[in-house]
């Protein structure tokens, strides 16, 4: 005969810890859910597997293969899309009716240009088992030297939250940014008398002092702009800083320097026509 | 510090595991006999305190994750490096993690999510695209990688020029290039595209390519029918290159607000600038 009242402990510890069991279940199922538990199950397999004793090293070191393939997909990556992203995280705001909504927040660089954007994507599975993703708000957050050329487009792009454009024109824009060093820098070295860039090599002026007249400098500009639309437009354009003494001398050759420069442009490209230029003065 | 409590963590699991493994738990229903009862609780205890583990485990990677995410991935290795199998099992965990979310990001802002194909003799890229914010088609597009890169199969709709844009760009050189440049037709036109979709007027013609479009617009009070004709002679842009407007009332294109309104149409896409006319007045 069994004694009713240890019976009816055990019933109620039964309960309890039945209770408990799915207390936890839920605290898991939630962290899975807004990305603070954030294993998949491909993770939760190897755990389980590594930590059941058998076939723990198998397990581990397939897992050490997938890493490291992992790594060169992202390698491929990082090199054709011309982003280097340093972290990306997200959190769940809202899930149920086969909409999620998540906040993430991706960091990285272009190149020299360092971007930081946070958005927030609302995915709706229909019934079709399509899903509809869209960028419900954009933030754009990037260094203050590299904002002033693209503060415009910026604000434009987190009023549409076309976050596609901005990663597309940031892209264009910095490979244009790196034509120019990349010309600035070529020229200052193979004509170092008469090349300077005051600013740096990623600046937008690059500065011509003719050897035999001091005083009279040329400046090139070299702009590169975003407009609101995410058009990337290079434009270069040729100031003379002449002393009122050489304009009196020669006004005509100095005068229509400006022009005949942007005729070079259209004829040569940007290259050639420098070279020309520089080699003109040098002469 | 991480180090001791990951080794006691996983230590805890393993020996759950077995015990779980070795234990068959016998469903929770009402039992009656203190056997039965204590071998019950006995299971319950065993899973309760394997979620436990789990879920600590679960945290250490996070916080793991979390401090990679900040410093990089190998500052953070070395922090963390008490050179336990237990610890370099976390590590791999929160860097598998990572690596998987950073790929997702490049997905998401519109990478070519490139592929290897055919045992690396070939690879095939993604073209994603969409507008304001709203994710459209994505294009999928083979290259053979064989002595000269070959364009191979792919599901780019034909009045999208992808051979003579391969060939413009340097293709052989510069797979960038090309790549962004049919990226950047291939989105003028999905945005194109979506502008047309939130027609609120008549539209009398349109092609493949929607790079023309010939609207019927409607001046309420005299109710004159007012032709609107958009050109989008550059592919590569979603707004129009020329906008023609004909009317029978020969006044009414060269008047002050419908020059305006022809400014706007070349500035704003076309189903704002509709909206934007409509609130004005000069439409219905």
């Amino acid at each position: 005969m069994e004694n009713v009242d240890e019976v009816s402990v055990l019933q109620g510890q039964v309960q309890r810890l039945q209770a408990e069991v799915s207390a936890l279940q839920a605290q898991q199922q939630h962290g899975r859910r807004d990305g603070t538990l954030p294993l998949t199950g491909r993770l939760q397999d190897t755990l389980a597997e590594v930590c059941g004793g058998a076939g723990g090293e198998e397990a581990l070191s397939r897992l050490r293969e997938e890493v490291q393939e992992l790594e060169r997909d992202l390698h491929r990556q990082t090199e054709l899309n011309g982003f280097s992203l340093s972290s990306c995280s997200s959190r769940s705001l809202q899930h149920g009716g086969g909409v999620l909504v998540q906040q993430l927040c991706i960091a990285g660089s272009c190149s020299e240009l360092d971007f930081q954007v946070e958005f927030q994507l609302t995915s709706d599975l229909k019934e079709d088992q399509r899903c509809e993703r869209k960028v419900t708000e954009l933030n754009v957050v990037m260094d203050a030297s590299d904002q002033q050329a693209l503060s415009s487009f910026v604000s434009g792009v987190e009023e549409s939250r076309d976050l596609l454009l901005f990663f597309r024109s940031l892209r264009t824009f910095s490979e244009r940014c790196n034509d120019r060093r990349r010309t600035f820098q070529h020229f200052q070295e193979k004509y170092p008398a008469v090349v300077s860039l005051p600013g740096g090599c990623g600046s937008e002026v690059m500065t011509l002092h003719h050897p035999e007249l001091p005083g009279c400098v040329l400046l090139v500009h070299w702009s590169v702009e975003v407009s609101r639309e995410g058009g990337v437009t290079s434009e270069l354009d040729l100031l003379t800083k002449i002393p009122e003494t050489a304009l009196q001398m020669d006004s005509r050759a100095v005068g229509g320097a400006a022009e005949a420069f942007q005729s070079l442009l259209r004829i040569l490209g940007p290259e050639a026509a420098l070279e020309s230029l520089i080699q003109a003065i040098s002469a | 510090m991480e180090g001791e409590a990951t080794k006691g963590v996983l230590s805890v699991l393993s020996r759950l595991e077995m015990q779980a493994r070795s234990r068959k738990a016998k469903p929770p229903q009402q039992q009656n006999s203190v056997k039965e009862l204590k071998s019950t609780i006995d299971a319950l205890i065993t899973q309760r305190d394997q979620l436990k583990a789990q879920i600590e485990t679960q945290m250490c990677v996070q916080k793991l994750r979390a401090a990679m995410d900040k410093q990089g991935a190998h500052e953070a290795d070395e922090e963390m490096d008490d050179g336990s199998e237990n610890s370099k099992l976390l590590r791999l965990m929160a860097r598998h993690a990572q690596l998987k979310d950073l790929l997702h990001a490049h997905h998401l802002i519109g990478g070519y999510d490139i592929v290897k194909t055919c045992q690396g003799k070939g690879v095939c890229v993604s073209l994603a695209t969409g507008y304001e914010g709203v994710y459209l088609d994505t294009y999928n597009l083979e290259i053979d990688l064989k002595e000269t890169l070959r364009i191979g199969r792919h599901n780019i709709p034909p009045f999208i020029p992808v051979n003579s844009l391969a060939e413009q760009s340097n293709m052989q050189t510069d797979i960038r290039a090309f790549l962004g440049a049919l990226s950047q037709h291939l989105n003028a036109f999905a945005g194109r595209k979506q502008q047309e979709l939130h027609k609120s007027v008549e539209v009398l013609e349109t092609n493949a390519l929607c790079s023309i479009l010939v609207l019927l617009l409607t001046v309420p009070r005299e109710k004159i029918a007012v032709l609107c004709t958009l050109d989008y002679a550059d592919h590569t842009r979603c707004l129009p290159t020329r906008v023609c407007i004909e009317c029978e009332d020969k006044e009414l294109p060269g008047s002050p607000h419908w020059k305006n309104n022809i400014t706007l149409l070349k500035e704003t896409p076309v189903h704002k600038a509709l909206i934007t006319m409509k609130k004005m007045g000069y439409i219905v």
